[in-house]
């Protein structure tokens, strides 16, 4: 038994919600590692020079890490509705 | 973008971007760099420099980043000459440094730009073959932060003329040129190869299409206008007014000056003409007919040249410029050190140092 409104043109709804919530996760996490590549490269240059920077160097390196948590969260919330 | 450049295959690649931006390391080089000029002498420590006497001073930088060339060098040499020769050591491995730590687009400006070592070390030579100076001697003035090893260059020094010299460089962009010196015009080749380093750099930038390459060039070009305006000053005072005398001393790619048009001034037209020119706040107030030295008048531009090149640097953060502003910054250091010690040793006193030093 096949439900024409809740099926997409490949998927049922579950896997739609999945797909959607997959998106989240793989943009976002994307997009933290394209930040902090750059981060990262740059504390490294600043602590090979000055190792007094590790400190500040890992804060700021994680600091884009946020832009996957709202990924995480998103992908959490559209499972859960 | 860049990947999906990569997945689209090579693109047709512009003529200005020799090395592509992808492969360049920016930020990690950048950084670096950044921590290594905060490492640079702190404008208050130069006025401490000047009240302590030689062995005081070579202690100072002995303490700092001059550390391990005062330890290396500490052997064979005492006084000036320790801290002169420290002093070469030490740029020339901080240059080799910035070699080292980039790579792609940035790597190939930074080695473009550092070719005045190879010109330095050039003109080295040939002075030390002119003068009959020994091996020895030459291979303590030469600075190896340019593309020539040292090794290369100890070769070169050993040999017994000039000929062998100029022969030796027969595989470098330099050869057309030093094929014309005939002993006797030294001064002519010495300008010549000036001008012709910043033919190269200029060639081995390019046409400047992105925002940090138009920069680098205004720094470039910044530092031709200011090698020009003190090298007309100077022709000025001396009372050069001919043309023909004037021009061939003049480098070509200034930003603001034009050479051919001040050069037939009078010195007071001269004066005048410049106050149009962003350069004249710096030096308005040295610039008098009745002035007898031109030391102040060029360590202020000097002064301009670094101020505007650093803040140049923070308008494109992420760029060659920082880098470009360290290299003169660090340039600027040691020239400053040299001053003090070589006053120093001969004895000047403290305000005449004074006016000689740079400091930012």
């Amino acid at each position: 038994m096949v439900d024409g409104a809740t099926t997409g043109l490949f998927l049922d709804a579950a896997g739609m919600k999945a797909l959607g919530a997959a998106i989240a996760i793989a943009i976002t996490g994307y997009a933290s590692a394209i930040a902090e590549k750059d981060i990262g490269t740059a504390a490294i240059g600043a602590m090979a020079e000055n190792e007094g920077l590790f400190g500040k160097g890992l804060i700021l390196t994680v600091i884009p890490e946020t832009i996957v948590i709202f990924g995480l969260v998103v992908a959490l919330l559209i499972n859960s509705a | 973008m860049r990947l999906l450049e990569r997945l689209w295959g090579q693109k047709p690649s512009r003529k200005s971007d020799k090395k592509k931006k992808g492969t360049s390391n920016y930020p990690y080089a950048v950084t670096r760099v950044r921590a290594m000029k905060s490492k640079l002498l702190p404008k208050e420590s130069y006025p401490r420099l000047l009240n302590m006497g030689i062995d005081e001073i070579t202690r100072f930088i002995q303490e700092s980043e001059y550390k391990n060339d005062v330890d290396e060098l500490a052997m064979k040499y005492s006084g000036g000459d320790l801290a002169e020769h420290a002093l070469n050591r030490n740029l020339a491995l901080t240059y080799d440094k910035l070699v080292r730590i980039t790579s792609g687009e940035l790597n190939y400006l930074i080695v473009a730009y550092l070719k005045r070592y190879d010109i330095w070390n050039i003109k080295t030579l040939l002075r030390g073959k002119i003068y009959n100076a020994s091996a020895e001697d030459i291979m303590e003035s030469l600075i190896a932060a340019g593309e020539f090893t040292y090794t290369s260059m100890s070769e070169l020094a050993a040999k017994a003329t000039y000929q062998e010299v100029i022969e030796g460089l027969k595989y470098t962009e330099y050869y057309p040129l030093l094929q014309k010196f005939d002993g006797t015009n030294l001064a002519y080749v010495e300008n010549e190869l000036d001008k012709l380093y910043y033919t190269i750099l200029f060639e081995a930038i390019g046409k400047p299409r992105s925002k940090d390459r138009k920069l680098f060039v205004k720094v470039v070009r910044l530092e031709v206008d200011v090698k020009n305006l003190i090298n007309l000053f100077r022709l000025k005072k001396a009372g050069v007014t001919q043309l023909d005398e004037i021009m061939p001393l003049m480098i070509e790619g200034g930003l603001e000056l034009k050479p051919e048009k001040l050069a037939s001034l009078s010195y007071d037209e001269f004066v005048n003409e410049l106050q149009r020119t962003q350069y004249w706040d710096a030096i308005s107030g040295v610039t008098g007919p009745d002035i007898t030295s031109l030391t102040t008048l060029e360590s202020r531009l000097t002064r301009y040249y670094l101020e505007s090149s650093t803040i140049l640097s923070h308008v494109s953060p992420i760029s060659v410029v920082p880098i470009l502003d360290y290299i003169i910054h660090k340039n600027n250091e040691a020239t400053n050190l040299r001053i003090i010690f070589r006053s120093k040793e001969v004895g000047l006193n403290d305000e005449l140092i004074k006016d000689q030093l740079v400091v930012i």
